[in-house]
């Protein structure tokens, strides 16, 4: 008996979902949602029943669900374990610490963490839409006023991750989470990490998605801080006045090349020190381009926010906005429109995701090339 | 700050009192023959877990966590109805993760295999005779398939509810020490590590306790030895630090002298303007003047008399260590542990030792004097090892023929829930 069973004389304990911490809510609200239901087998009397799937993580599906006790929705992050041979994802585990040392208004909330049916649930608060998804849709326009709140909300996410000394490492569209009260929360931290700040150390550079990841991680850089997290915002910063991103590359040289036909090559006196990096030989630029940034973004953002998009999307990390500095922008402090929450978007009819435009897109693409044969 | 300790898990929901302790040990009870015998098995299991965590090449802070989580686990679990020595595996393998540190499952279950099967080697033929055949011993080995292991840390994270933050003593007694810098190196990847500066969580204190690298040491070996015991789960973290930084001033022979010089200073009838100025300038002794120890330790404005219980305890703990020899023969082990730790004052000497010693081990030279033992009063960890096939067993034999002719509710995590609906 004991060898096949490790430590454990009976394998009940898996069967029926169960929160973790049935015994203590955490928060006034959140008591609902840890109290312990009555054990039943089957799945039907669970706590949560899943509604649909609205996402894929670093390292699982995300699910929309419901709490039978009361009524209120939440995204069960699924831990795959069955793939995983080393038992317990390492990512998985540092996430689930990440994220029970925060607590922020544009950081998404992790209520709990479930286990049923031999799998590892991670209970976040529901978010209706991401900002892929609500971009893409027409039936809410959002407006100067709405773009400049969620862009201030990200940046107070990211000022305070990292206060906290966390590095997010994978900011884009399909992991900034927006709510029907026009609340910006920073979501999917897979790839996040703590780092050191008196001490600079060395991190894989096969970080952050392609279109996002700053020039620095392209020249191979493995020393760097959050201001990688920083480029990241700017191109989402750009992606919420275009509706689309920016720099669209396909692989890591062509990347490159698409940042510089918009922001120009970068020149030492611009970016002392890039030579030095690892991999600059082998992907510099061949020719010198010029700056065309202001001219191919003039119409769509004021000058404030071009002033900040572009510190954003400084070549030298040394010499990019930190989140706190960005926030005393002067596209902030005093142009207008004053910032204003999008709370038009309780009204907008269905939930936006990546996923789901992703699905749209496909659909449309089934439907054209059916149509054309 | 939501991730200082007093809103962190570990204190809300980890730091349990004596009752829930014994409310925990309730079955193992049945099937052994003394409380004591319970107390020699948390210094048994945390032998076991160093030993593993230094066949692994861990740091220290992994070692602590991979011990903490083992404490919780079993908080929640009997001995009797589980295996604790893949219990420890399982603690070492989740703990090298969450500090940051990860090894490969391999290699756990490998090294658990080598040292498992030599803690069971090393039983002496009195307790191996208890023991019909070898096959008994076939039973306790270590499953070779990496899935067990995975399958354990599933159940151990499950029982530990994801709550993988643990804090310890050692950054305690570091940032009371004015030893940051060392900190910063040592725990890289812990939380908050990356916040600027920041007040101290608990306590007012801006005082700096001046030790050297002896006493230091001595404190830090303190914090290492109260693994042994349950006191990771009653008592905060910072109560920790505090209590082995006073055991260590009172031990400690330089330290000593110095509050002893200090208190005569004030006993003698000086002028003082302020007593804490007259008791810095009355002894001129050392090179510069000696620092106020008493006047520091009522500054960190924590309750003393929380500290002198936990302090309390440790020396309970090293009473009872006392008895506890990790060789088989009771003659070689009398120079290992022969002494009580209060006359151990001279603390250690060793300066080069690593930072995962005990202040057992590291006062070996001083033990010579120590008092010869009766070997019925000495427990070896092979008399555990024994122990704990034994509780094992009569456990099953009881499962499966109650007698009360009832059946035994075996698992207690149905029990709780059923209990809750």
């Amino acid at each position: 008996m004991a060898s096949d069973h490790p430590a454990v004389l009976d394998d009940n304990r898996r069967e029926h979902s169960r929160p973790l911490s049935p015994q203590r809510g955490r928060d006034h609200d959140l008591e609902q949602i840890s109290r312990p239901h009555t054990p039943t087998r089957g799945g039907r009397d669970e706590l949560y029943s899943i509604v649909s799937q609205v996402g894929e993580g670093t390292f699982g599906k995300v699910y929309k669900a419901r709490n039978a006790m009361n009524g209120l929705y939440v995204a069960l992050k699924r831990i795959r374990m069955e793939s995983e041979r080393d038992g317990f994802p390492v990512t998985a585990m540092r996430e689930i610490k990440l994220l029970q040392s925060l607590r922020h208004d544009n950081v998404v909330r992790l209520y709990e963490m479930m286990v049923s049916n031999g799998s590892v649930y991670m209970v976040f608060e529901y978010m209706d839409h991401d900002l892929t998804g609500i971009l893409s849709q027409t039936g809410f326009s959002f407006t100067d006023a709405h773009l400049k709140s969620l862009c201030r909300q990200m940046l107070a996410g990211l000022a305070y991750l990292h206060h906290k000394g966390v590095i997010h490492r994978d900011i884009k569209g399909s992991n900034i989470l927006v709510n029907n009260r026009g609340e910006l929360k920073l979501g999917d931290f897979g790839l996040a990490r703590f780092y050191q700040k008196r001490r600079r150390s060395d991190y894989t550079n096969r970080v952050i998605t392609l279109w996002y990841r700053p020039p620095e991680l392209l020249f191979g850089a493995t020393v760097y801080g959050p201001e990688v997290d920083m480029w990241s915002a700017g191109c989402i910063m750009l992606e919420l006045f275009t509706k689309k991103p920016v720099f669209q590359g396909t692989d890591e040289i062509h990347q490159l090349e698409f940042i510089f036909k918009i922001l120009g090559t970068p020149s030492p006196e611009r970016w002392p020190g890039v030579s030095d990096l690892p991999w600059y030989e082998l992907v510099k630029p061949k020719e010198v381009i010029p700056n065309h940034f202001r001219d191919m973004f003039r119409k769509w953002l004021s000058p404030a926010g071009l002033d900040l998009a572009e510190q954003l999307l400084a070549f030298d990390p040394t010499k990019r906005v930190t989140a706190v500095q960005a926030m005393e922008a002067s596209y902030f402090k005093d142009e207008n429109p004053p910032a204003a929450m999008p709370v038009g978007l309780a009204n907008l009819e269905g939930e936006w995701h990546e996923l789901e435009t992703k699905r749209e897109r496909a659909k449309k693409r089934r439907r054209t090339d059916g149509g054309t044969q | 700050m939501a991730t200082d300790f007093w809103s962190s898990s570990h204190n809300k929901r980890w730091i349990v009192d004596r009752a829930t302790l014994k409310q925990a040990r309730i079955d193992d009870l049945h099937y052994v023959e003394n409380a004591e015998q319970l107390d020699f098995l948390n210094i048994y299991f945390a032998n076991v877990i160093s030993k593993l965590g230094k066949r692994l090449q861990v740091r220290q802070r992994v070692i602590a966590t991979a011990t903490v989580f083992f404490r919780r686990f079993y908080t929640k679990n009997s001995y009797c109805e589980t295996d604790p020595f893949i219990v420890i595996s399982a603690c070492c393998y989740v703990a090298a993760k969450a500090e940051e540190s990860p090894v490969h499952i391999k290699n756990v279950v490998s090294e658990s295999r080598l040292l498992f099967s030599r803690e069971i080697l090393t039983t002496p033929a009195e307790h191996a005779a208890d023991f019909d055949t070898e096959e008994e011993y076939g039973i306790k080995h270590f499953p070779s398939d990496n899935s067990k292991l995975a399958e354990m840390e599933f159940y151990l994270v499950h029982d530990l509810e994801c709550d993988l933050i643990v804090f310890h003593p050692y950054r305690t007694l570091m940032a009371l020490c004015g030893k940051e810098a060392i900190l910063n190196v040592a725990e890289a990847g812990e939380l908050g590590i990356g916040v600027d500066g920041g007040p101290r969580y608990w306590g007012t204190g801006e005082g700096k306790l001046e030790l050297e690298e002896g006493p230091l040491q001595m404190a830090w070996f303190i914090i290492n030895d109260t693994y042994r015991s349950e006191l990771c789960l009653l008592y905060p973290p910072h109560m920790i630090a505090i209590a082995a930084i006073y055991l260590t001033l009172v031990l400690n022979v330089t330290t000593r002298a110095a509050i002893q010089t200090q208190a005569q200073a004030q006993n003698q009838p000086a002028p003082p303007p302020t007593r804490r100025s007259s008791r810095t300038s009355s002894s001129g002794t050392h090179k510069k003047a000696p620092q106020d120890i008493v006047g520091f330790m009522a500054g960190l404005n924590v309750s003393m008399s929380l500290v002198a219980t936990i302090a309390q305890e440790i020396i309970a703990l090293y009473t009872l260590w006392d008895r506890y020899k990790e060789d088989a023969t009771p003659e070689s082990s009398r120079s290992t542990f022969g002494r009580p730790p209060s006359s151990a004052s001279a603390g250690t000497k060793r300066s080069a030792a690593s930072r995962d010693t005990s202040v057992f081990m590291g006062s070996e030279e001083l033990s010579t004097a120590g008092t010869p033992r009766l070997a019925d009063d000495v427990v070896t960890p092979a008399f555990l090892t024994h122990l704990l096939f034994r509780m094992r067993e009569a456990r099953l034999a009881d499962v499966s023929h109650p007698a009360t002719g009832r059946p035994v509710a075996v698992n207690k995590m149905l029990e709780r829930t059923q209990a809750a609906g």
